[in-house]
């Protein structure tokens, strides 16, 4: 049936981000290990970051407000300002 | 599946002929589509994991593909709508055709299953075929292109799975078969909404012009209450009556939606968290004041059930905007272990004519005379039977230890709201107690205490775990974390306890209906 309906949907096509590029070594680079603020998600990235800072990377730490949350652009603007890589945790 | 090379059993193939539909008025014609140099037809379908992951893969690659001259369209073997918006979805930065049944181009093309490459080259003439996911045969076939066009073309990233297989095409089901499912698709408006994937899994009643007209009154289709999330599409109020058409509400009901969808788009409300959690919970819509009179609420017998088109169409049409034009879907990005049947729409209107306290609305800080819609994040109602108390005392210790074990046995304390459903019956007796809302309110939260030591067991809070072994914990951390109104018929002792939507920072938000209106740019 070719129909005239109105959509429910927002039909805009919305072009996929494209991927950072990826670095040849994590060595030397600033990571920041983001703390989404899920339970034991800290414990995750301590892990993390030891194994980071072993394989030759600059480690820092920041946290987001809350994990059902999208992260404010200021901190996204924080964190790109500030570091090279960033690593989020998910746990539970 | 593996790499089947047409052009190698006997002559080169000419590509048939495509009867598919695109985006533009203009016909789809693989002269068209080869002009550049050369065309990749990807022919996939909406249900099919695999095709998904072919979308998902090479979309990406699409931009520059067409740079160097090779012109790449995903077919659907589903409707337009359909595809469009999955191919937004999955990042598809290409041409989208979509063909309809009995899907005559797939079977031209005589294909066995999706996701199903084609090369054709500048002449018309196939090149090569790929069928199923299989990433080897995928570069190589690529590789040809860039051959045909003397250019390097981008490949996808070798990632895991580099095979999979694909699912059955459309046009490889029987004829009659074929038919058989697709005549109802066809000839029915209904079954096409599911076609479409314009439901909830209930059947939905189609948005014509005409209905989203009607529902939209005086109001303005272009005014947008903003982004829903999770997917963030723009809840232009053309699409929120679209979703209130659906849902199955009369024009009437209309401005309530409205304050709902008001009231859950407040970033207090934190919809995004609720929309993708695996928790089950909904997004329970009280309504206060006039209007629930005006439009037929039922506050009254069954208030929570079955019975009454406002109740249920009202909270579905919220939920319909989420799941819809939010992107919300159940099982994508709608993520819940189990849900609930709440999650299908959850309006419940307050009895406020037999209640003996003041309406959540005017504890809120409205006036009575004002229509209000309340929202909270909530998990299903617990049924609460308490036939033999005889004092407001045991009542309320009653109702407030069954829910101590909502959300989870020994989470105390919970800091996000619990909602009390009071019945009449059970609210006379506070009534005649001369209880105010308030008095209730603390003797439950004073009621429901355990030593710490109690609650160590299996997942417990921080807080139980830093309190002394005899340290006396609530269930809630305040008395204000018990929400309490009133509902239900007159007769029978059941009330009723919805538990919370945790860890969300979801607070409750109110949102007076039609005020201003109509909306107008």
């Amino acid at each position: 049936m070719a129909a005239d309906y109105v959509s429910p949907f927002d039909e805009r096509v919305r072009a996929a981000e494209p991927l950072a590029p990826r670095p040849a070594s994590i060595s030397g680079r600033r990571v920041m290990l983001l703390d989404i603020r899920k339970n034991r998600g800290a414990e995750f990235l301590d892990r993390i970051e030891t194994l980071l800072q072993a394989a030759g990377a600059a480690t820092a730490r920041t946290t987001k407000e809350i994990f059902s949350k999208p992260a404010a652009l200021a901190l996204i603007g924080d964190i790109t300002g500030q570091a090279d890589l960033v690593v989020e945790a998910l746990a539970d | 599946m593996t790499e089947s090379d047409l052009s190698r059993v006997g002559a080169p193939l000419p590509a048939p002929a495509l009867s598919v539909r695109g985006l533009g008025p203009a016909e789809v014609t693989v002269a068209d589509l080869t002009a550049g140099g050369g065309a990749l037809l990807l022919f996939v379908s909406e249900e099919c994991p695999t095709s998904a992951m072919a979308l998902r893969r090479l979309g990406p690659l699409c931009g520059a593909w067409q740079e160097a001259g090779l012109t790449a369209t995903a077919v659907f073997e589903d409707p337009l709508e359909v595809a469009v918006r999955v191919a937004r979805r999955l990042g598809w930065q290409a041409g989208v055709a979509a063909e309809d049944p009995p899907y005559r181009t797939s079977r031209a093309y005589r294909l066995v299953s999706v996701p199903t490459a084609v090369l054709v080259d500048r002449g018309g003439t196939i090149a090569g075929t790929v069928t199923g996911w299989d990433h080897a045969a995928l570069v190589a076939l690529i590789g040809r292109a860039g051959a045909l066009l003397g250019a390097e073309l981008a490949i996808p990233e070798a990632t895991e799975p580099r095979l999979k297989p694909g699912c059955s095409s459309k046009a490889a089901i029987d004829p009659e078969l074929a038919a058989a499912i697709s005549v109802q698709a066809g000839t029915d408006d209904v079954e096409e909404m599911f076609e479409r994937g314009w439901t909830d899994g209930l059947p939905v009643v189609p948005p014509t012009p005409d209905r989203v007209e009607a529902m939209l009154g005086s109001c303005d289709g272009r005014v947008s209450l903003g982004p829903v999330p999770p997917d963030m599409g723009e809840a232009t109020l053309e699409r929120v009556a679209a979703c209130a058409v659906l849902a199955g509400c009369r024009p009437a009901y209309f401005p309530v939606v409205v304050a709902a969808a008001q009231a859950a788009l407040d970033p207090a409300f934190n919809l995004h968290g609720q929309a993708v959690t695996t928790q089950p919970a909904g997004q329970l819509v009280v309504v206060n004041g006039p209007v629930r009179e005006a439009i037929g609420l039922n506050s009254g017998m069954g208030a929570l059930g079955p019975g009454f088109r406002a109740n249920l169409t009202i909270g579905r049409a919220l939920r319909l905007l989420v799941t819809l034009t939010g992107g919300g879907m159940p099982g994508r990005l709608d993520r819940a272990t189990q849900g609930q049947m709440g999650k299908v729409g959850f309006c419940v209107a307050e009895n406020e004519e037999v209640s003996p306290w003041e309406p959540l609305h005017v504890e809120r800080g409205f006036r009575a005379g004002q229509s209000v819609v309340t929202l909270i994040g909530s998990d299903a109602p617990l049924s609460i039977s308490d036939h033999r108390s005889r004092t407001p005392e045991d009542l309320a210790w009653i109702l407030a230890w069954a829910a101590a074990s909502a959300w989870s046995t020994n989470w105390w304390p919970l800091e996000e709201p619990s909602v009390f459903v009071i019945c009449p019956e059970h609210a006379a007796m506070f009534r005649a107690a001369g209880w105010t809302k308030q008095q209730l309110r603390r003797f439950m939260f004073d009621a429901v205490h355990k030593p710490a030591a109690e609650l160590r067991r299996g997942e417990t809070t921080p807080f139980v775990h830093a309190a002394g072994p005899a340290a006396q914990v609530p269930k809630w951390a305040s008395p204000e974390s018990i929400v309490l109104i009133v509902a239900g018929g007159e007769a029978g002792r059941y009330s009723a306890v919805l538990g919370p939507c945790t860890g969300m920072g979801s607070q409750i938000v109110s949102r007076e209906v039609g005020s201003p209106w109509p909306l107008t740019t």
